[in-house]
């Protein structure tokens, strides 16, 4: 017989016994359902989790709208701005008790300490806030 | 339990009754494991690459558009994870030497001559698979052993089904020389 007769015949057939298939070992499906279950519960924990990937987000947008305060406000107007804070604060002041840290410490504070330590509080304030919502790990 | 058919169960567990892919596994899980096996050569990792085939298979349930059976959708999953599997774990090369010489290695304290035969043959045909390339591997496996047509193949591989007969023919020469090295090794060292 030639080659191509060999070929025809398929030998390769004579050499694997009709249904011989390599079975799934035991306990296979109860393997795959496990991961399934496990897939599940990750999926269910994460559509419950705190969405991290806002957190960018949150602060790129509180970047551009402090920025873009600080670009669009013409330079001649922000006293009008920083009257109408002072303005704000007045009427916080009426309703809060005055505290005169120059009798506690004897020093004179220039205002924009005042403003600088306001900002670090609430700066503070928030990353706390950030850091139980999100669970941040230090 | 009768198997009411792999759409029944599809809708099941499209509509919130995950346990039912449990039927679905039961029912492709031996040809979905041969498969990976005759791919990759290796019980742990064919059973690796299986589930992570029903894994995949269930997770991507809603994109199966039910045009092609089940069956077929799940081989293409399957192929292509061992496929995928070999190409970054690539093996060192066997050698002729790596095969024992013939079917009396394969006796075992209780089996017979017959049974030896059939697992020597067995176990030459898997060493042969391990000497063509992993897609070579794929198209024997779905051929011979799923019993699948050229067009179903094509289905699942996605190679036109006049390069699946050309790919096939070759694979079958190279698997029959490689046997027809061994079977004259044995001959020789009978002599």
């Amino acid at each position: 017989m030639n080659d191509q007769g060999k070929y025809n015949r398929d030998l390769l057939r004579e050499y694997i016994a009709p249904g011989k298939i390599e079975k799934a070992p035991d306990g296979f499906t109860s393997k795959v359902m496990a991961g399934i279950q496990v897939d599940a519960q990750h999926l269910i924990s994460a559509r419950n989790a705190p969405r991290k990937d806002l957190v960018p987000i949150i602060s790129a947008g509180i970047t551009c709208l402090l920025l873009s305060l600080t670009f669009l406000i013409p330079a001649d107007k922000s006293d009008s701005l920083t009257l109408h804070v002072l303005n704000l604060l007045k009427n916080i002041k009426t309703a809060l008790p005055e505290i005169n840290l120059s009798s506690i410490f004897n020093v004179t504070l220039p205002s924009v300490s005042m403003y600088a330590l306001l900002g670090i509080l609430v700066l503070t304030a928030f990353d706390k806030a950030l850091n139980v919502i999100f669970h941040r790990e230090k | 339990m009768d198997y009411k058919g792999d759409i029944f169960y599809i809708e099941q567990i499209l509509a919130g009754n995950s346990n039912s892919f449990c039927h679905i596994v039961d029912k492709h899980k031996n040809k979905a494991y041969n498969l990976a096996f005759r791919i990759c050569g290796n019980h742990e990792e064919a059973e690796e690459i299986a589930q992570d085939s029903f894994l995949k298979a269930y997770k991507s349930l809603k994109s199966f558009k039910m045009k092609s059976s089940f069956a077929t959708w799940l081989y293409r999953i399957v192929y292509n994870s061992a496929i995928s599997h070999v190409r970054i774990k690539k093996k060192g090369v066997l050698s002729l030497e790596d095969f024992p010489v013939d079917a009396t290695d394969f006796i075992g304290t209780d089996t017979s001559e017959e049974e030896a035969e059939t697992e020597y043959r067995n176990s030459l045909v898997n060493f042969a698979l391990q000497k063509i390339t992993e897609e070579e591997r794929g198209l024997i496996s779905l051929y011979y052993y799923e019993d699948l047509s050229t067009t179903e193949i094509s289905d699942v591989t996605g190679i036109s089904k006049s390069n699946i007969k050309v790919k096939l023919f070759r694979a079958r020469q190279k698997m029959l020389e490689i046997i027809e090295k061994v079977e004259n090794k044995k001959l020789i060292y009978h002599e």
